[in-house]
């Protein structure tokens, strides 16, 4: 059977680089709903949301269903986006809010059950020892107690290094608050760890290399 | 600022607790990366489709809803329609004529027509009056009166509508019992309202009359006369003379009007008592003037001694009408002097009043008049206006401290009354 062959000429296209597209251009892409504007946003952002999430959270499959909520919502309300060049703050607000809301849903849990919740450190595949796996569950353990605001401020503050002046944009917060709350749980988790032996023990500075 | 060891202690264990949970999340490998991008995909495809899948249902939703709202309305509009549909067809049975072409009424003998309509109303035409059937239809009844009398008796309906012509007059009907009457000769129109109200246009109104019951209204097109008049409420219950006995239920208020001249016919029924000068006739026809040319030819004192109650009463108005007040004033003295016992011997106590307001310095007279009124008839057919012009009056002669008893009585006793404005705004004083 002969077969017919065609005589078009056919031209292989490669998609274009985008990793140095600006924010602005990001934005605009994800405004017009483009396909690679998607994909760059979730390559560019992703990894910062998602490791905030699971520092906040304690846990990494936790984080992992938070970041696709951020990003969902991020693609369906691109379209408010006033100023295209604040696209990190937007993703960014969008997380703490989400982590926020999380965060009372968790407490929110634990109280309707009575019972404290469970501080189950999940790592993902990380290679912590048993050792290490058991003092970070006692440190989430003591940031379950934190109440949602301090518990996210101190997150934003001493493990994102975040200024007190971006938690409070994020947050929409006043300084003085971020302050207040930054002051109340570095102050209870102090204490609670003081009057932990074992952990303060585990946590002291000699045995960090502080 | 210097710190204490303790707070040395804790600040540093508090920067080994950040440390442990800091380091304690590694970073997610480019293939975890890759999967939460694939299922972020997965996830805003099943987005789209799920808003387009409710996007759909809205609009389902919606079409469904104006579907609905467009079906509750024209089945609205058709009960409506059903509704307006619903009074029967209007019809009517003839008695003592025919219906022929161009909707004339013809008579077939001489004691005239009746009309009796399904719905109650009821017409009829007295001996030797011309009408026509213009149009009878379920909204309505449209009759014309081409000449003679005719009485009517409507049911009131709010969906029917009755229009009488009446030669160049155009009465308007509701639930009305009146007598109406044309001569085309003399032009000569006239309407007794016993019940309901009418709304009458013609070309000498310059717009709408409107009847209330227990007026008459007479119009003379030739002399450019109208005279609304009240009448006292009457009784009695009569068919028009001459007119076929009905086989329906008879018709409870319908009253011939007293017929005018020769041409109707006169029955033995109605045929004027010995004595009689038909001067009541005349005055209801509007020729005043003939009355007193009548006077005037006879002799004022022949008449006032020989004339019957109703003639007396008849030229004491046609007088008061041309402003004869003399000549009012001995005619109604003399129905008191004559016939004591008499219905208008009363009434022309109130009469008598009004006929001494025409005078100058005659406001005390007629007071008085009034009060002998009241006095004998308290529940008379002219008490209210009798009390209500003793109250004016009393307040143009003696102030409204004086008149303000009789206005605070005017509102006891008749508190829809003519009268009962000007009482309350003498009640409430300056």
């Amino acid at each position: 059977m002969p077969t017919r062959r065609s005589h078009v000429p056919l031209t292989l296209v490669i998609a274009r680089d985008r990793s140095d597209a600006s924010d602005g251009d990001l934005a605009q892409g994800l405004v017009a709903d483009e396909g690679w504007a998607i994909a760059e946003t979730w390559r560019r952002f992703a990894p910062m949301v998602l490791a905030m999430a699971e520092r906040a959270l304690g846990s990494r499959s936790e984080a992992d269903d938070l970041g696709q909520e951020v990003f969902y919502h991020v693609f369906r309300k691109a379209k408010t986006l006033r100023a295209p060049d604040r696209l990190r703050s937007f993703v960014y607000s969008f997380a703490v809010r989400e982590l926020k809301s999380e965060l009372r849903r968790k407490r929110l849990r634990a109280w309707l059950s009575f019972r404290q919740p469970e501080a189950l450190v999940d790592m993902g595949s990380g290679t912590l020892d048993v050792e290490a796996r058991d003092h970070l569950r006692r440190c989430h353990a003591l940031l379950d107690r934190l109440s949602p605001r301090d518990r996210l401020v101190f997150v934003l503050r001493r493990m994102e290094s975040m200024t007190v002046e971006e938690i409070a944009s994020t947050m929409q917060l006043s300084v003085s608050t971020v302050k207040r709350s930054m002051i109340h749980a570095s102050e209870r988790l102090s204490r609670w760890i003081v009057a932990d032996p074992g952990l303060a023990d585990l946590l002291d500075a000699e045995r960090w290399g502080r | 600022m210097t710190t204490t060891p303790d707070e040395t202690k804790e600040t540093a264990a508090l920067a080994a607790f950040t440390e442990v949970v800091r380091d304690g999340v590694g970073p997610h490998t480019p293939a975890e990366l890759d999967q939460g991008l694939n299922s972020l995909y997965a996830r805003i495809a099943a987005g789209r489709a799920q808003r387009w899948g409710l996007w759909r249902w809205s609009l389902v939703g919606v079409t469904a809803l104006l579907c609905a709202v467009v079906g509750l309305h024209a089945a609205s509009d058709y009960r409506k329609r059903l509704r307006v549909s619903v009074p029967p067809a209007l019809t009517y049975h003839i008695e003592g004529g025919s219906v022929i072409e161009g909707g004339y009424l013809r008579e077939s003998g001489h004691q005239g027509i009746k009309l009796l309509f399904n719905e109650g109303s009821k017409l009829v035409l007295m001996p030797g009056t011309r009408g026509r059937l213009r149009a009878v239809a379920p909204e309505g009844t449209r009759i014309a009166i081409d000449q003679g009398t005719a009485a009517f008796q409507v049911t009131p309906s709010s969906d029917r509508r009755w229009l009488v012509e009446v030669g160049p007059f155009l009465v308007k009907v509701k639930g009305t019992v009146f007598t109406v009457a044309w001569d085309p000769p003399s032009e000569h129109f006239e309407l007794r309202l016993r019940h309901g109200r009418v709304v009458v246009s013609g070309p000498v109104s310059g717009g709408d009359i409107v009847l209330r019951a227990g007026q008459r209204l007479v119009v003379s097109l030739a002399s450019a006369e109208t005279l609304i008049t009240d009448e006292k409420p009457e009784d009695d219950i009569a068919e028009p003379a001459g007119a076929p006995a009905s086989s329906a239920p008879p018709a409870p208020a319908l009253r011939p009007p007293v017929p005018r001249d020769k041409s109707a016919g006169v029955s033995p029924s109605n045929a004027k008592p010995e004595g009689e000068r038909g001067w009541a006739d005349k005055l209801a026809n509007g020729h005043w003037d003939r009355i007193l040319s009548d006077v005037e030819r006879t002799g004022v004192k022949a008449a006032l001694d020989e004339a019957g109650s109703e003639d007396l009463f008849a030229l004491a108005n046609a007088a008061r009408y041309r402003r004869r007040t003399d000549l009012a004033r001995a005619a109604l003295l003399a129905e008191r002097r004559r016939f004591p016992a008499s219905t208008h011997a009363l009434d022309a106590l109130f009469l008598l009043g009004r006929v001494e307001e025409f005078g100058e310095r005659g406001t005390a007279r007629a007071i008085a008049w009034y009060d002998e009124y009241l006095a004998r008839a308290p529940a008379g057919a002219y008490a209210a206006e009798a009390l209500g012009r003793k109250m004016t009056l009393t307040n143009e002669l003696g102030g409204s401290a004086e008149a303000r008893p009789i206005a605070d009585e005017y509102l006891r006793r008749f508190p829809r009354g003519g009268y009962a404005r000007s009482a309350r705004a003498l009640v409430r004083g300056p």
